[in-house]
């Protein structure tokens, strides 16, 4: 019986690892092929030409590998900025009509951006900020903020207020209050904030094109037509620098955060 | 009096920029619509481009494919990503070893790809040269390319239900995990010595609590499927495409007097997405009402 039980186990872990894992397979081996043909299972010529082609620095690929970095990070710290005193209310406070705020904040996570992008499309061009970073950024923030929200109000849900109070009766300015009371608790959704709107910005692809117009290019924007019928050794490559820029991105924050938490905790209790 | 309108000073930032930009960008999609569009001196309000939007044949096929595919790739994902994540939660129980939760975790990874990227694993296996064609002319099951069915960029969509089979199987896990998670393990225990096996421990106590979150999880899964761009745009064919590319050819492609017809579109997209989600959030809610005395 018991053995019964750790086959089936090991089993399931393997077909689980190989649903995940297998379609990343030929996107590896085309990244480093060289006139990979059908039906060969592998290609016959190992190349590094397409990888090369890519890290140029100054390249077109390079440029838009910062410029999405560039918008996604920007893109966050408003959010950040306008996310955190929301969430501060919307977390521990009911007041009438909360629930026509709660759903202008969440429509947009299950309302798709390219509907409000189009329709605000306009009047970004009157304003004269189609084309520019501005814009985009500016459209970025309607998919990824909700989600930003979402994450500080989930910490905010669990504070309460007693803290903080205890903290003012002995003395600390409001500033201290948020800096070794507030900050401590929401860092885990800040992280969680953090994370999933650079995520969102990075993988945005539609909206950039209408604002941008072909002028802000980001990672995406390039691939596009690699992928879409174009070189395949280039768009696999270009995909798996997209997934390696993502992931690198969380990574680097979660550290960065983590650190930083880290260091202001031992200060406070020491 | 501060203290009184200190919640006001910090909603106010967050609610104008989204009311702008994003209840902005509705509302004018909405007027444009109807046709309102000053820089062309259109000032009139009128429901006429819907009227031409219902009626053409290209809406109609449109609608039918998003219907289809989002409603397949939200089944076969809800299908993988319940099974997944009970097999996984009933062997761990059983084996009570800790590996479980790795498992899980990795199964969560397809989530992080992106949703071009996710499309192009598709693409790389499953189109006519791909890798899954390859393997199956080394064992002699086809023996030219154009032997392997079209299954990317084929007018019945099967490679974007692949795409987000896969990608939001993940998702529907994420989903069940925290009802899993308050499943106690004397159940299953209590469940043996009345003589259930593990099929009947699913169908008789898993899957009835499970099936709220698991419904909603569907739908949430529809919605986004229906209302995705990327994926149709990279792995449909031009006709019939989805209503998000469809809305996209419409605007960009058509001249400015088609325009009005896009946003139209649109329009009728966020109704069919904001019904489905509400849907949604009414399954999890009534369940939340209902099930406080049952566990």
């Amino acid at each position: 019986m018991k053995r019964r039980i750790n086959l089936s186990y090991y089993l399931i872990t393997f077909i689980l690892v190989c649903f995940i894992a297998i379609p990343l397979i030929p996107l590896v081996i085309f990244s480093f092929s060289y006139g990979w043909k059908w039906p060969d299972l592998f290609p016959d010529q190992i190349s590094l030409d397409a990888w090369a082609y890519v890290f140029d620095f100054g390249s077109k690929t390079w440029n838009s590998i910062m410029t999405s970095l560039k918008i996604a990070v920007t893109v966050t710290l408003i959010n950040l900025f306008l996310a955190l005193p929301a969430a501060n209310i919307l977390g521990r406070m009911d007041f009438k009509g909360k629930w026509l705020l709660e759903g202008l904040f969440y429509a947009p996570i299950i309302v798709p951006a390219f509907v409000s992008v189009m329709g605000i499309h306009m009047t970004f061009i009157q304003m004269g900020i189609t084309d520019t970073l501005l814009g985009v950024i500016l459209a970025h923030i309607i998919p990824t903020l909700p989600y930003m929200i979402r994450a500080l109000v989930i910490s905010y849900n669990t504070i309460g207020y007693i803290w903080e109070e205890q903290g003012k009766v002995l003395g600390a300015s409001s500033f201290q209050c948020f800096f070794y009371i507030i900050l401590p608790f929401i860092l885990p959704g800040i992280i969680a904030g953090c994370s999933l709107s650079i995520l969102v910005s990075l993988n945005q692809y539609i909206i950039t094109f209408l604002i941008g117009g072909g002028q802000v290019m980001t990672l995406p924007l390039v691939m596009f037509p690699f992928i879409s019928g174009g070189d395949p050794v280039i768009g696999s490559v270009l995909s798996l620098v997209f997934m390696i820029m993502a992931g690198g991105a969380l990574l680097v924050m979660d550290v960065l955060l983590k650190k930083y938490y880290v260091r202001n905790v031992t200060l406070h209790f020491s | 009096m501060l203290q009184k309108s200190k919640p006001v000073i910090y909603l106010f930032p967050a609610t104008v920029v989204l009311f702008l930009l994003f209840g902005g960008g509705i509302w004018n999609g909405l007027l444009q619509s109807m046709g309102y569009f000053p820089a062309a001196n259109q000032y009139e309000l009128t429901l006429e481009y819907y009227r031409k939007v219902l009626v053409s044949r290209e809406f109609l096929d449109s609608f039918l494919v998003t219907i289809r595919i989002a409603g397949l790739s939200s089944i076969i994902a809800g299908v993988i990503g319940l099974a997944v994540s009970v097999l996984l939660f009933i062997l761990t129980k059983e084996k009570s070893g800790k590996h479980g939760l790795i498992t899980q975790k990795l199964f969560q990874l397809p989530m992080l790809v992106p949703p071009l990227v996710a499309g192009y694993f598709i693409l790389l296996l499953f189109s006519q040269s791909g890798w899954v064609s390859k393997w199956m002319e080394t064992f002699g099951l086809i023996d030219r390319i154009s032997d392997f069915p079209v299954l990317v960029n084929d007018s019945f969509g099967w490679g974007i239900i692949m795409t987000y089979a896969w990608k939001e199987s993940a998702f529907v896990a994420l989903m069940l995990h925290p009802v899993l998670m308050r499943i106690k393990d004397v159940w299953l225990d209590v469940a043996r010595v009345y003589g259930a096996n593990s099929w009947k421990y699913f169908k008789c106590i898993l899957f009835p609590l499970l099936f709220p979150s698991w419904m909603s999880a569907l739908f949430i899964v529809f919605a986004f499927t229906f209302s995705a761009f990327e994926v149709p745009f990279l792995l449909g064919v031009t006709y019939p495409s989805m209503l998000p590319v469809y809305s996209y050819n419409l605007y960009v492609g058509g001249g400015l007097e088609v325009r009005p017809e896009a946003l139209s579109v649109n329009i009728i997209l966020v109704c069919m997405v904001v019904f489905i989600g509400a849907l949604a959030f009414w399954v999890s809610r009534r369940w939340y009402r209902k099930g406080q005395g049952g566990w």
